[in-house]
């Protein structure tokens, strides 16, 4: 699991940059399921019997966020406007790089002690990045509408656990990986779509076009989720190490929502429940309310500091959610659906 | 040019104000085969002496300090978390949601951070006090924190090093860029005899440099460092301090030293690009070794440097070889004159 998530956890693929992550997909499952990309650049990876009269979905987005280029001054300093929720709390200097021609570090301009007053406020109308090149070189290197991340090392905590950017929802594509590997050689009585989706964190955009375009029995949508840590309340959040944490929620279907507590009780998954009293926050949103309606399912793996450099999940999570899934899928998904 | 592949090696290394082995083990072995006399005294300072082709009347110390800022273990809490203090000046800005490394052994931990989804309106727009901050390292409990870390344990930050196009972003170039001036001398032919000293607990009060200035009890000294630049964009005028790419700073005053008056003029006739400061700001080692003993006559030569005292530090190279410029030329001028 740690070698899949290695790989997928690449610089790139902030919403709406997502067409390099269908290199990496090719080379974890290419050997055995078809990849294809539809128009939108959501990658469909295609198992078991095309067929079938069953179709089951999962998805999971690959995006990440980040910043975009909108502007360059004549001192070579960028200006960038956020992509998704990035939280600017963790853009105060914070080592960046910004994905252009050649790949260039940078550092989030912040004042100095001495001429920063404290109520100081943040705000994404005020996002500079510093490369220390000049004007001449940042621009013959960056473009505008270049993408930016925030730097951040894959490395490893105590207790498998990883601490890097971009684990929402890498963390999730991986799980669908690890999923396909589990089913590669074994019989799969339906047809399986396996979706990497686009510009989740920008608008829900890619899950809505593949559902529509796929047109599935069911789904199931596999993100992050809030991970217990301090300041975060329990009913909104998983403990790390607990599996999963199952969504229920009025958008959501509750046979699948049932079908996904039975798998997990069988395979002796603890679990966690997050209850929404509306929406999940999630794809599920958009796939459910998809042509006339798709049963859904929302599965998130406990992820400690959403949206910032240093989200921390746990491979134990993630490999029991992967086989949570296989099972879900070699079960035949909900029954007489 | 100087060795930068040694600054990168000296800027890696982690060394808090008070766990400076790394460096000072860098140093030494760099300095061993060149050094005539190499001294470390009960504080850990490296006090160096380096015979010149002659003996001037007056003992001139070089002086750079080895230690940078970070934070330090003050406790274990019952979920695992570690919470921590800071060891010199470090903003809240610098240490939110940052990658560190705990302890001798380097464990990977992470500044934590309440998700954006769950904040206010007005909590997103201001990072969070430090101390409502702890470090993750993936520990179960507290016994499980306990098998991997003490406290009192050093944490620094986990982060990039870069050398691209003349400019360098790294840690702790505030002050392994003095180190690395230091040893780049010591392994030159030197004019004049000369005193050097590497010195520890800078970040937190001088200290070192107080102890080092004691000892060798130099006539005149020069302090290299890596000075705060605010060229920002939404920084103006006199507000930048001082500029990157702008050259070698040499400052009148700051908060700790009014700087003597011939030394400066000496430093800015240097053959070399040099600024000055456009506010009074800053401080370093100088406002301890000026007044030792007797007094000491002291300048200071930085390299400007913006995002001081974060996980990500900005300088330019040309203003580097700068500095080392005004360095050699100011170190031999002030001795010629005591010949």
């Amino acid at each position: 699991m740690k070698e899949i998530l290695k790989k997928l956890c690449i610089d790139k693929g902030v919403s709406g940059s997502e067409t390099e992550m269908l290199d990496v997909i090719r080379e974890l499952v290419g050997d055995f399921a078809e990849v294809s990309a539809d128009g939108m650049g959501d990658i469909l990876v295609t198992m078991g019997d095309k067929n079938a009269k069953k179709h089951i979905m999962f998805d999971a987005h690959m995006d990440r966020i980040g910043l975009i280029v909108t502007y360059i001054n004549e001192n070579g300093f960028i200006k960038a406007e956020p992509v998704g929720g990035i939280d600017l709390r963790t853009l105060q200097s914070s080592a960046v790089k910004v994905l252009a021609k050649e790949n260039i570090l940078g550092v989030i301009c912040t004042m100095p002690p001495h001429l920063s007053k404290n109520d100081d406020e943040l705000s994404k109308d005020n996002i500079w990045i510093d490369t220390g090149l000049s004007a001449d070189e940042v621009k013959n290197l960056v473009s505008l509408g270049d993408k930016i991340i925030v730097c951040s090392e894959f490395r490893e905590l105590l207790n498998h656990q990883v601490a890097v950017s971009a684990l929402d929802n890498r963390a999730g594509c991986a799980v669908l990986v690890k999923c396909a590997e589990l089913l590669k050689d074994k019989e799969i009585p339906c047809r399986l779509s396996l979706v990497f989706s686009v510009q989740e964190e920008t608008s829900e955009l890619g899950a809505g076009i593949s559902a529509y375009s796929l047109e599935p029995d069911e789904a199931v949508v596999i993100d992050v989720g809030f991970a217990k840590q301090d300041g975060v309340p329990d009913e909104k959040s998983g403990k790390i190490g607990c599996g999963a944490i199952i969504s229920i929620s009025p958008v959501l279907s509750k046979k699948v929502t049932d079908k996904i507590k039975a798998v997990a009780k069988r395979l002796d998954m603890e679990c966690d429940y997050e209850v929404c009293g509306g929406s999940t926050g999630t794809n599920a949103d958009k796939i459910s309310s998809s042509r006339g309606g798709i049963m859904t399912g929302c599965i998130s793996i406990p992820e400690k500091n959403m949206h910032t450099q240093v989200e921390v999940v746990s491979l134990d999570d993630m490999e029991k959610t992967a086989k949570l899934l296989a099972t879900y899928v070699q079960e035949g998904g909900v029954v007489n659906a | 040019m100087l060795d930068y592949q040694l600054l990168e090696k000296l800027c890696k290394a982690d060394s808090p104000s008070g766990f400076e082995e790394e460096v000072r083990e860098i140093v030494i072995s760099e300095i061993k085969d060149y050094a005539d006399k190499i001294t470390v005294d009960n504080m850990g300072n490296v006090l160096v002496f380096r015979k010149g082709m002659k003996t001037p009347k007056k003992k001139l110390l070089l002086s750079a300090h080895m230690d940078e800022v970070g934070l330090i273990v003050t406790d274990i809490k019952s979920d695992g978390t570690l919470k921590f203090a800071e060891v010199g000046g470090i903003n809240d800005t610098a240490v939110f949601a940052k990658q560190v490394k705990v302890g001798k052994n380097k464990i990977s931990g992470v500044i934590n951070a309440k998700p954006t989804h769950l904040l206010s309106a007005d909590e997103r727009k201001k990072v969070p006090s430090k101390d409502s901050l702890c470090i993750d390292i993936g520990a179960k409990d507290k016994e499980d924190a306990e098998k991997y870390v003490s406290l009192g344990d050093m944490v620094t930050f986990d982060s990039p090093y870069e050398n691209k196009n003349g400019r360098i972003i790294s840690k702790a170039i505030d002050d392994r860029f003095g180190c690395l001036v230091l040893i780049e001398m010591i392994k030159s032919e030197l004019p004049y005899d000369m005193y050097f000293s590497f010195v520890v607990q800078e970040e937190i009060g001088l200290r070192g440099a107080k102890a080092a200035a004691y000892t060798i009890n130099p006539d005149y000294a020069i302090v290299i460092e890596a000075t705060t630049a605010a060229d920002v964009p939404f920084a103006e005028d006199e507000k930048r301090v001082c500029l990157v790419g702008g050259g070698a700073v040499v400052s009148f005053m700051d908060r700790s030293t009014m700087y003597d008056k011939e030394f400066y003029q000496i430093a800015r006739s240097a053959n070399a690009k040099t600024q000055t400061k456009t506010m009074i700001a800053g401080g370093n080692d100088a406002g301890a070794i000026h007044c030792s003993r007797g007094g000491v006559r002291t300048i200071a030569v930085s390299v400007p440097c913006r995002y001081i005292h974060s996980s990500s530090s900005l300088a330019s190279v040309d203003d580097m070889e700068s500095v080392f410029e005004v360095v050699k030329y100011t170190a031999e001028r002030i001795l010629s004159n005591v010949e």
